[in-house]
């Protein structure tokens, strides 16, 4: 089974301090660490998983900035065949639909039996790209997806629904499956897996190599834009308790016995 | 032509979901800032009962009848919807951002050629068009979004954002169309549904509950925490990258993926508050939240907070808690 995996590269938001840069669109990204998506990084290992079982290749993508070359050197060594950097100043601020675009553009004409990405990305929570390039490439998709199984052409899996039930689906291949995370267990990935990898020339593809023009990609190419950003003020809805660790604890155990949480 | 908001019903096992009702408050708000009209569309095996329950509350229903519709198949609606939607417009469809539509939205709306906003909580309109308010990095950062000058917009909604009250309007009327699907076979089939595993502990009746998100660090000791939560005499039940990381089984996840829970207390420990986890918190209980993040999403869904480490406060308030039993 061939595989390609479309991969993000995202700044850690989690437990960062957040602030909004002087256009007010968007954050200042300068201080933050940026990583692989956590989702997309179930994606690769599961790709990685399938090869071993069914043998085939796994190629890995990426629509990004320069400095995600770290993240396709971690896919190479995580087990991934080849990688593929789409990298252009103009590809920067594209939306869903632009990113999708660019990827359709590159894989259109590769050969593939599958496609897997993570669900959503954590920086923008779109959860868009997956099937958006399903439908541009005229194959099916599905989302949230687990328990994956290849066979003669098709694929079975399992899609997370509310409240703890899940469908078993089956699909014809080539198709589009964006995973849930926690389908699989990424392995550990070691510098030296890194380094062994170091030689494996990665391409890395600009606007006209994709073979798109500026007007389809970006801002221009997007379908929606980001009009304003803004915090929500710290702490709304709580009270917050002050003091020294032992201090809050205390108040908070007093709260917890008045309010019924020690049974 | 006038402009047109369209909602989507969703259904599971032949009861409308709560989404849809969602759908259709954001629906009559839109039609009323926009000048719109509002409709809704069924697409069911059997749309008979659930198209009159769903008539009381919106003028127009277009109920749709094919076997294929039994479950969210995405292939099947994203053709019927957009044989359906092809001739209609300017228009905004507005759907629920459940993980049913969510496997659908994305390919729909490049299907519509529509500009696509998911899991909104709120819109505003400037000029005569709708902008939508979503969340960002780590829902940490509200953002407003523009569709630049789309004539066809799909939208979808977190769960929650839009509380829905019962019309006084006069029943609409139901329109039932024909299918537009053909006999070209799906590739998609779905094929059963699968009930999760069931474990020892049931954090869904639990009256007291200690949760663990990621905040609690890569390495975490567990035995911690299920010390604190036996102090409490409560259960121990997390959030999804806990379970991801095989610290605790499935069946501890609250949220709507996992477990929904109605506690009386609800202690949330390195929980960052994404809304797929608050979402299977019910009943209103009283949630206390500690977290080294002062920014945490969780912090505006609870009553009290405390902003520190774990590794401090958690020993700190066992201890505190056991002197307090005596």
């Amino acid at each position: 089974m061939d595989i390609i995996v479309c991969v993000k590269w995202i700044p850690d938001t989690s437990e960062a301090d957040l602030a909004i840069d002087s256009g007010g669109k968007d954050i200042k990204k300068d201080t933050l660490d940026y990583d692989v998506n956590d989702w997309d990084r179930f994606a690769v290992e599961e790709a990685v998983q399938l090869k071993e079982k069914h043998g085939g290749t796994v190629t890995v993508v990426t629509v990004a900035s320069e400095d995600a070359e770290e993240m396709l050197r971690e896919s190479l060594a995580r087990g991934a065949d080849e990688a593929f950097h789409l990298c252009d100043e103009a590809f920067e601020a594209s939306d869903g639909f632009a990113t999708a675009r660019i990827l359709a553009q590159f894989i259109k004409n590769r050969p593939f039996d599958l496609i897997l990405t993570g669900t959503l990305a954590e920086d923008d929570g779109g959860g868009q790209v997956g099937g958006m390039l399903a439908a541009m490439l005229g194959i099916p998709s599905s989302t949230l997806v687990s328990k994956i199984q290849g066979q003669d052409g098709k694929v079975t899996f399992q899609r997370e629904l509310e409240g703890g039930l899940y469908e078993a689906v089956e699909m014809a291949l080539p198709a589009v499956l964006s995973v849930a995370t926690g389908l699989n267990e990424p392995r550990f990935v070691s510098i030296r897996a890194v380094r062994k990898v170091a030689s494996i020339e990665i391409p890395v593809l600009g606007l006209g190599e994709v073979g798109l023009d500026g007007s389809q990609v970006g801002a221009e190419g997007s379908r929606i834009q980001i009009e304003k950003l803004f915090l929500p003020p710290e702490g709304e809805g709580a009270e917050i308790i002050k003091g020294s660790p032992e201090e809050a604890a205390a108040r908070l155990a007093e709260i917890l016995k008045e309010k019924g949480g020690i049974g | 032509m006038k402009k047109q908001i369209i909602v989507l019903a969703e259904h599971r096992k032949q009861q409308i979901r709560d989404t849809t009702w969602e759908a259709i408050t954001a629906g009559r708000l839109l039609a009323e800032q926009l000048g719109a009209e509002l409709s809704c569309v069924l697409l069911a095996s059997s749309v008979g009962e659930m198209a009159e329950k769903i008539a009381k509350e919106c003028p127009t229903v277009l109920a749709v009848e094919d076997p294929r519709f039994e479950t969210f198949n995405s292939e099947a609606f994203i053709k019927a919807l957009s044989a359906i939607l092809a001739d209609k417009g300017p228009y905004m469809l507005v759907m629920g951002n459940s993980n049913a539509v969510i496997d659908l939205a994305p390919g729909l709306s490049v299907a519509l050629d529509a500009a696509l906003a998911t899991d909104c909580f709120g819109f505003e309109v400037q000029d005569g068009k709708p902008l939508a308010l979503r969340q960002i990095y780590s829902y940490k950062v509200n953002a407003l979004v523009s569709f630049k000058d789309a004539e066809r917009i799909v939208v979808t909604l977190r769960g929650g954002s839009f509380s829905f009250t019962p019309s006084e309007a006069a029943a609409g009327k139901v329109e039932k169309i024909a299918s537009p699907l053909g006999d070209e076979p799906l590739r998609k089939r779905f094929l059963s549904f699968v009930e999760a595993e069931k474990g020892d502990v049931d954090v869904a009746s639990a009256d007291i509950i200690v949760s663990v998100g990621r905040g609690i660090g890569d390495e975490p000791d567990m035995d911690v925490f299920q010390s604190l939560a036996d102090a409490m005499g409560g259960v121990l039940a997390c959030s999804r990258p806990i379970v991801d990381k095989n610290l605790l089984p499935k069946y501890h996840q609250v949220g709507t993926s996992g477990v929904e829970v109605k506690p009386k207390v609800y202690l949330a420990l390195g929980i960052s508050g994404a809304f797929q986890h608050v979402g299977g918190i019910k009943g209103n209980p009283l949630i206390i939240a500690v977290n080294k993040d002062a920014r945490a999403p969780i912090f505006r869904v609870a009553q009290y907070g405390i902003v520190g480490d774990l590794n401090q406060v958690v020993p700190a308030l066992e201890e505190k808690i056991k002197e307090l039993k005596g």
